[in-house]
């Protein structure tokens, strides 16, 4: 045993990052204060933006367990995010199946896509990994395009707009906050059962050094797998509940490269394999885009995403292992219990 | 009696080299045998071939009568074949303790017990105050022992050391050699390569003398330090055993 540093103090204890599985004071503070903020409907002219932020923050950390958690850096979830918006709102509109059980089917159908991205590129690592899950989302975005019988091509899909609980349309941007909040805290809660299990473990080795998990009895492969296919199910839900929100889909957006981007710099912002850092990335930078979107869009064309992209290198430079990982150097270690 | 581990006729090629050359040699359950060779003469080949990273380019290689020539590295840890690497590879973001978990996932599901069996293995190899540190801090010679550390902590029938001295100080090398000595009376097989002479000779059963791939020597630490062909190739001179 460690000599333990006596007594951490307050600010530590609310800065730091708790130990593997357990949340820290900071954690939930900031997640009652989410519930809160919708339970008393706090700000209501800005809830397209808590709505997208939470949203963000739950596919945040979905892409956090492929990206931090077992170094599966991925430009292409947008094809999983596609994939869960695309089977829930075509069960909908053709079959008639409620969006509820689509979720779940949608997130079945992006597990299947990301064991299989995962089984192609076995062999690929680092920047090759990189480039052939982006060319993936590609494909996956022109099959969107050219299976117009399907998909409704480049028109792409529209679910009415008629408020009823049963379809998933909701009649208030409130229910919506709810619904995705809903939805960040089960990503989450999914993290932190992940990083305090065997599997969890499995994950953080292989992305550490590969031989040597091979070496301790763990199939690379399997774990590659898996991993990429839980992260890929969390991503499709979320792309069901960004179509139930817009009640619109179409490949330009829904499996653009752009969006695959913005899945992967939020953890890197917040804290790359953490379990806030996917959170508090989502809760800067999602507010930060759509406001100097709104503000500057009209003004400059561009000039939002220059500040935007200014602010990111910012962050990188002086962040690197993310807002977590600035916080978690203001506090000493703690042993793993 | 079985022998546990049989290498038999075993070759790798890399291109036009011969890494390793048909080498036979058969190791018993309980025996501490020293490997040991010039550099380059294939001994960390010969390693990576008994634990699974390449296939050999021929030969057998049998562990407890079963054939497990070619199977993957992953299988052979699973049937109890646990190794070090002679350049250390930790798990760079994780604490010592949970690199030692990790290995100890292999036949401990639970996560109390696998840092409970963590915990032991990390005292018995003085890494105890070590334990919380991220692996990314360690000096060598404290990697080197979480090498072994994470060896052991898989439990298996048999280990391979590769160079686990290189690095530390005489001190830490009489520790280690003690550890090394107890584990035959553990049920737990070693084979160790190491340059550290005056350590292997002192605590290895049986040797086998590698140069250029082949084996060039086999038997007693004190025979093969005799032999002129072992003087010739790696030692130099006559070596001294006290």
């Amino acid at each position: 045993m460690t000599a333990m540093p006596a007594k951490p103090g307050l600010l530590q204890q609310i800065s730091g990052l708790p130990q593997r599985g357990h949340m820290s004071w900071f954690e939930i503070i900031l997640l009652a204060i989410c519930v809160a903020w919708v339970a008393f409907g706090i700000a209501p002219t800005f809830q397209d933006v808590v709505v997208l932020s939470f949203l963000f923050a739950g596919l945040a950390l979905a892409w956090n367990i492929a990206g931090g958690c077992a170094g599966l850096i991925s430009f292409g979830h947008a094809a999983f995010f596609g994939i869960g918006a695309y089977t829930s709102t075509i069960l909908f509109l053709n079959y008639n199946v409620t969006p509820w059980i689509g979720i779940f089917v949608g997130a079945v159908a992006a597990a299947v896509a990301g064991a299989v991205l995962s089984l192609i590129c076995a062999r690929l690592k680092g920047p090759f990994f990189i480039l052939s899950s982006l060319a993936f989302a590609e494909v996956a975005r022109i099959i969107a395009l050219n299976w117009s019988s399907v998909t409704g091509g480049a028109e792409g899909l529209s679910i009415p707009p008629v408020p009823d609980l049963a379809n998933m349309v909701l009649g208030s941007k409130t229910a919506y906050e709810a619904l995705t909040l809903v939805y960040l805290l089960a990503a989450y809660a999914m993290t932190r059962w992940l990083e305090a299990s065997r599997f969890g473990f499995y994950l953080f080795a292989i992305r550490d050094n590969d031989e040597a998990a091979a070496a301790a009895g763990i199939n690379p492969l399997m774990v590659r797998s898996a991993a990429m296919a839980l992260s890929a199910a969390l991503t499709g839900m979320g792309g069901t509940l960004f179509a139930q929100y817009f009640l619109y889909l179409d490949p330009t957006y829904v499996i653009s490269p752009e969006l695959s981007f913005q899945f992967a710099l939020l953890p890197a912002v917040g804290g790359l394999g953490t379990a806030v850092g996917p959170i508090l990335g989502s809760f800067l930078i999602t507010p930060l885009s759509e406001l100097l979107r709104a503000n500057l869009g009209n003004a400059a064309a561009g000039l939002h995403l220059v500040i935007y992209s200014a602010g990111l290198i910012v962050v990188m430079l002086y962040f690197p292992s993310g807002i977590a990982g600035a916080l978690e150097k203001l506090k000493p270690r703690r042993p793993q219990r | 009696m079985t022998a546990l581990l049989e290498v038999q006729n075993v070759s790798r090629t890399f291109g036009a080299t011969r890494a390793v050359d048909n080498v036979s040699f058969a190791v018993q359950p309980g025996e501490l045998l020293g490997l040991i060779g010039p550099n380059g003469a294939g001994k960390s080949t010969l390693f990576n071939l008994i634990a699974g990273v390449m296939p050999p380019s021929g030969g057998q290689i049998i562990l407890d009568g079963t054939k497990v020539t070619g199977r993957k590295s992953y299988k052979m840890a699973r049937a109890g074949v646990a190794r070090t690497f002679q350049i250390p590879k930790p798990y760079r973001q994780l604490s010592v303790i949970e690199n030692v978990m990790i290995s100890a996932f292999l036949r401990e599901r639970s996560v109390t017990a696998a840092r409970d069996l963590a915990d032991v293995t990390l005292s018995d190899l003085g890494l105890a105050p070590y334990r919380d540190r991220p692996a990314s801090e360690l000096t060598v010679g404290l990697l080197k022992r979480l090498e072994v550390a994470r060896a052991l902590a898989m439990q298996p029938k048999l280990v391979l050391f590769d160079e686990i001295m290189a690095g530390l100080t005489p001190t830490e090398v009489g520790a280690m050699t003690e550890i090394v000595a107890s584990l035959p009376a553990r049920g737990i097989t070693v084979i160790w390569v190491e340059h550290v002479l005056y350590a292997i000779m002192k605590t290895a059963t049986r040797m086998v003398v590698i140069n250029r791939g082949s084996v060039i020597a086999e038997g007693t630490p004190a025979e093969v330090a005799r032999d002129p062909l072992v003087v010739k190739a790696y030692l130099g001179e006559e070596m001294q055993l006290a």
